[in-house]
């Protein structure tokens, strides 16, 4: 199933309109960490003076902000395409219900053509209607938040509940953030867990990627799948290993399969300043900056900052 | 036959090793169940059993859209009407196939016909077997959509199986968020089991859930792991549950052992039976029995 994909398609997911770096955060499976680091990282950036625009793009469960401890602000609504339907034009010809694959269009009685299911909106309906008896209304999907405390500013997208469309929210937060890109000096994407497509909608763009998984036999599982996903689109990665000090598998972890190829930026052990500033909603680098852990953060920023250069000329080069 | 399906709004909370203890302890007194893993995106409950695949399926969990190069004038029609940006290119229309909807919008404005609709193999069924307990895991393709049918595909299937076993209980393993492949994993439960663990994130994601779930109407209680992390977060959690009449079915404490077992691919129910954590998984067993009367 692991096809190889087209090299224009690898071209536009590596295609931005802008040079400020992009770095994802992202792990196969929820609970390994992956929003600690994020968050951390982005504080690290922060306290070394740079101007961060974090992107939380678990827009089914978007925790950044409580990580953070900054309550969300100016909300906008995220909306779609909703078919409405006026029956006094309306020919009951019916060719809006065969046109849509959601089938999500009934006819009860005549002219009477009713959305009952989701709706994505794709506007075949619109499409194919012959008598203009459907109008473009809009339908809220989730909502968008920008929220700006300092040099940090958090890009967050929250799902309307039970709904489908995580990938057009996730697009949205996406296209808000990188229309400001210029007035950042870094740009953090945290991802939604899994290797769906968004995943991959969300890491467009990314010039590094950090891999986080934790040396658990389901961390080296779901870091094998994360790391495939990584490469069918030639992303650079390196790996972020959580709670390494966890018995048994970290030397597995590092020498299997892919993740034996892939550089490790920085391991974490567990400990308390950790599961103190998740508690109390404080990332560790302000609460404790002094800790060894605050350090682990703002050495990885330091390396991952020194790095950028490279990056961009990489890309120049596999551009030309 | 009863099901129940176990959430968490959000993965990492310690869904699977529970739902793999308590099918564990479930079986071994006496309950015949299916267990169906419906994490598409990381189906791993068979790491947590300890077990293999015994046979796949390749499945069709969606459609696509396939353009036919031989008809195409490259009028670029297709890539301004996708409303999912899911067809680029300059010179010849290309279709990103993973975040493709399968809406068929291109297929109506191409004028030479080139353009047709096709179901695609993007995921698997995976059918486990480990002692007495059979699962039914689906797993999606990577960088694939659609876990939503995907994970419609795998409950049929669990059903299916749960019936030729004579089940007495369907146990779903969620996937986690909030959104589609978690409304079709909970379509049709009898009860549904929501696995937080004390923390601010963890409060926030069961309250999301929870109101996904009461807005089916499906009755729920809840199970607080790592109970003993955060006395003051797991006293915020009980008050948040008692004010919506959400049982507390059990708290299971931290437990170093759970790693421990984890690593060498076995349950700490099994091999440290006497651990506090064991302990409090078997009260929650006797819950969890009281809901299949
Ligand atoms: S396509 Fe237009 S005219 Fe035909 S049934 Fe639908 S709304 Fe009515
Ligand atoms: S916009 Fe698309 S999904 Fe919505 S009703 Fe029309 S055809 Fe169906
Ligand atoms: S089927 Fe719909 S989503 Fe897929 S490429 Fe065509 S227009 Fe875009
Ligand atoms: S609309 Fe049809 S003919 Fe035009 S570029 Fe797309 S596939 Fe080719």
């Amino acid at each position: 199933m692991n096809k190889k994909l087209h090299p224009e398609i690898i071209k536009h997911f590596h295609s931005t309109t802008f040079t400020t770096p992009i770095i994802g955060v992202t792990g196969g499976k929820g609970g390994v960490g992956k929003s600690t680091i994020a968050v951390n990282l982005a504080a690290a950036f922060v306290a070394q003076g740079k101007k961060v625009a974090l992107i939380d793009a678990d827009v089914d469960a978007p925790n950044d902000s409580l990580l953070l401890g900054i309550p969300l602000e100016n909300p906008e609504p995220v909306t779609i395409m909703q078919p409405v339907f006026d029956p006094e034009k309306c020919t009951d010809c019916q060719k809006c219900v065969k046109a849509c694959q959601m089938n999500s269009l009934f006819r009860s009685q005549p002219k009477t053509i009713t959305l009952l299911g989701e709706c994505n909106g794709c506007e075949a309906c619109y499409l194919v209607c012959p008598a203009e008896a459907i109008g473009r209304g809009s339908h809220s999907v989730g909502t968008l938040y920008t929220t700006k405390r300092g040099n940090l500013t958090l890009y967050t997208g929250a799902l309307q509940p039970g709904l489908a469309e995580s990938a057009l929210l996730v697009n949205a937060v996406r296209k808000t953030a990188f229309a400001d890109a210029d007035l950042f000096d870094i740009i953090l994407v945290d991802t939604a867990p899994g290797t769906h497509c968004n995943v991959i909608g969300a890491l467009k763009g990314a010039d590094h990627v950090l891999a986080v998984t934790e040396p658990t036999p389901l961390g080296a599982h779901d870091l094998e799948l994360i790391l495939s996903l990584l490469d069918m689109f030639a992303v650079q990665t390196s790996v972020v290993i959580n709670r390494s000090d966890l018995p048994g598998q970290k030397a597995k972890t590092e020498k299997t399969g892919r993740a034996g190829s892939t550089p490790v930026a920085a391991e974490i052990k567990q400990n308390k300043d950790l599961l103190a500033g998740y508690l109390q909603g404080r990332p560790v680098v302000n609460l404790f900056p002094n800790s060894s852990t605050a350090k682990i953060f703002l050495g990885l920023a330091d390396r991952l900052a020194a790095a950028y250069p490279d990056w961009k000329k990489q890309a120049r080069q596999e551009q030309l | 036959m009863k099901e129940i399906v176990i959430l968490s709004g959000k993965g990492g909370v310690g869904k699977s090793s529970l739902t793999a203890a308590l099918a564990h302890l479930l079986t071994e007194k006496g309950t015949r169940l299916t267990l169906a893993d419906t994490d598409v995106d990381a189906p791993n409950l068979h790491i947590v059993l300890g077990a293999n695949f015994d046979r796949s399926r390749a499945v069709a969990a969606s459609d696509k859209a396939i353009i036919d190069y031989e008809k195409c004038s490259r009028c670029m029609r297709c890539v301004d009407a996708c409303a999912f940006s899911s067809i680029i290119g300059e010179n010849e229309p290309i279709i990103i196939s993973y975040s493709c909807e399968g809406c068929g919008v291109c297929a109506l404005v191409c004028p030479e016909e080139a353009v047709s609709i096709h179901p695609v193999e993007n995921g698997k069924i995976n059918f486990v077997t480990s002692g007495a307990v059979r699962v039914v895991a689906g797993e999606l393709g990577i960088g694939e959509s659609s876990s939503g049918r995907l994970v419609d595909i795998v409950k049929r299937e669990a059903r299916q199986e749960a019936s030729l076993n004579g089940s007495d209980l369907l146990l779903t393993d969620g996937p986690p968020g909030i959104g589609c492949p978690v409304i079709a994993a909970l379509k049709g439960a009898d009860y549904a089991i929501l696995v937080s663990e004390p923390t601010p994130s963890a409060l926030s994601d069961l309250q999301r859930i929870a109101e996904v779930v009461r807005g089916f109407g499906i009755p729920a209680g809840a199970v607080l792991n790592r109970s003993d992390m955060d006395p003051k977060s797991a006293g915020i959690t009980q008050d948040w549950l008692v004010q919506n009449n959400i049982p507390l079915l059990g708290k299971i404490p931290y437990d170093p052992r759970l790693p421990q077992a984890l690593a060498r691919g076995a349950l700490a129910v099994n091999m440290y039976p006497d651990a506090p954590s064991s302990l409090a998984i078997k009260e929650l067993h006797k819950a969890v029995e009281g809901l299949l009367e």
